[in-house]
């Protein structure tokens, strides 16, 4: 019988390709000009999902770096608006770019990231598939741990 | 006997409904992370429902290694064919070697019915799971002819080996939230054609019985006499803060609820104290109350077998020396 697998973390997980997972990489965060994307490991004192990113748009123009949840680079003119368990972040257009919120349970957390996600070349990375998001292309789909970024901070 | 190496893994059933008050998945999954140590293999639960997140990664906190989860809307309500379908397709796939599930209402329904279908035997309301040190096979402890002895059981030829424990009999193991597991999305088709359709489920109401938490328990059976003489123990147990618990046949004269049941087809309590009054002491009873940490029994038979298993007995009417307690206890709480 087929099946998928993924690894799940009693205190956190993001959901990911209809699968549970600690954390996700997509991309290589190494090179400082290119596409990028980390949902890190929550360790188990925490319960908020950890984003990390350098994104583009569908034309492939640079828009937006995020670290820990935090706008760093906008030159896309991004709009960053906390809600309850998250935050979201538009275009200047209003048009949605990326929400990510997080579900408690009682003794765990379930975070969900929606959103339409390109990279350098405008190719689509990342985009909504039922509760959670489809990704697309060269990535790492379940961290053990929380990821070690280089010494670029990325 | 040779253990069966086309078959591994120790599976149990993930039976998440009335989660948290019912915990015996979790209790199952720490007996099986003991029996999969002597077998050197891995403990996997099966989840079957929708939206089932939160419960993954409850049961990889109390330790399974792995999550087995068909996740879609159409199981959300419980249809036994559609369950016991899917499930034997799983087994088919994945050929574990033991597959336990808690003898909840849920558990008793389903696990006879997906034993028949596999062909394999099964043991139901097993009181201990143990695995024989030289053959590998589970020996399964249950209350057998009545009650009057307490028979071990194998399944030498057939798998999975399956058994039905009771809510419990087994301790769980604490919540970690620094656990890691594997979890594994079989790709099944589920067929949802059935003879029994669902109209309607509705939540009992009523006050919650909690006897698996007390740490008093105050039983009541046949020899207290009365439904008005069964109630000293409820008087007693607000004084104590504890809950009280019923043998079969003082349900079975009215005297109280079925949800209060202890036994072999109630529930298993392990309280610090346990006060059993007019109780025989018949093993079909006492199976659920061997984890209690100190029994006190009151029988009017100087030799009912209750007084085995008591650490302080007391023999006389057992109304009248709970009526006795019930005042002392007054006039100093």
């Amino acid at each position: 019988m087929k099946f998928r697998e993924s690894l799940i973390s009693a205190n956190h997980n993001y959901l990911v390709n209809d699968m549970l997972s600690p954390g996700f990489v997509l991309g290589d965060p190494g090179p400082r000009d290119d596409f990028w994307f980390v949902a890190d490991v929550v360790p188990p004192e925490e319960r908020r999902g950890r984003i990390y990113g350098r994104l583009y748009d569908r034309r492939g123009d640079f828009i937006l770096e995020l670290k820990g949840n935090r706008t760093t680079e906008n030159p896309g003119q991004t709009v960053l608006q906390s809600i309850q368990g998250g935050f979201r972040i538009h275009y200047p257009s209003g048009e949605l770019l990326i929400k990510v919120h997080t579900r408690n349970f009682a003794n765990g957390h379930l975070t969900f990231i929606h959103g339409k996600v390109y990279d350098k070349e405008g190719r689509l990375r990342m985009e909504p598939s039922y509760e959670g998001v489809k990704v697309h292309g060269k990535g790492q789909l379940a961290l053990v741990g929380p990821y070690e970024f280089g010494e670029s901070g990325h | 006997m040779q253990r069966d190496r086309d078959h591994k893994g120790i599976w149990i059933f993930g039976d998440y409904r009335n989660y948290f008050q019912n915990r015996v998945t979790l209790q199952l999954i720490a007996k099986g992370k003991d029996l999969a140590q002597k077998l050197e293999t891995e403990v996997t639960v099966v989840l079957l429902g929708d939206q089932t997140h939160q419960y993954a990664m409850e049961y990889v906190a109390h330790g399974a290694d792995v999550v087995m989860v068909v996740d879609h809307p159409t199981l959300k309500d419980y249809h036994i064919e559609t369950y016991t379908r899917l499930v034997a397709k799983l087994l088919a796939s994945w050929r574990p070697e033991i597959f336990i599930a808690g003898a909840t209402a849920f558990g008793r329904e389903f696990f006879p019915r997906l034993a028949k279908r596999l062909r394999t035997g099964l043991s139901a309301d097993c009181v201990s799971l143990e695995i024989d040190a030289e053959s590998g096979l589970l020996v399964q402890t249950t209350p057998a002819f009545g009650g009057d002895l307490l028979a071990e059981i194998v399944t030498p030829d057939h798998r999975p080996q399956m058994a039905t424990v009771h809510p419990g009999v087994f301790d769980e193991r604490p919540h970690k939230s620094s656990a890691l597991g594997r979890i594994i999305y079989p790709e099944v088709e589920i067929e949802t054609d059935q003879r029994v359709q669902l109209v309607r489920s509705r939540r009992e109401q009523g006050r919650k019985v909690n006897l698996e938490d007390a740490s008093t328990v105050l039983v009541g059976g046949r020899g207290l006499g009365s439904k008005e003489r069964f109630q000293v123990l409820f008087d007693l147990a607000d004084l104590l803060n504890g809950e009280v618990g019923a043998t079969r046949p003082a349900i079975l004269a009215g005297w109280s609820e079925d949800t209060r049941l202890l036994g072999q087809t109630g529930k298993s309590v392990k309280p610090k104290l346990l006060i059993t009054a007019g109780t025989s002491g018949a093993l079909q009873y006492t199976t659920g109350i061997q984890g209690a940490e100190a029994i006190i029994a009151i029988n009017r038979d100087p030799h009912a077998p209750i007084f085995r298993i008591a650490d302080l007995g007391l023999v006389g009417d057992a109304h009248a020396v709970l009526a006795l307690l019930l005042e002392k206890l007054r006039k100093r709480l």
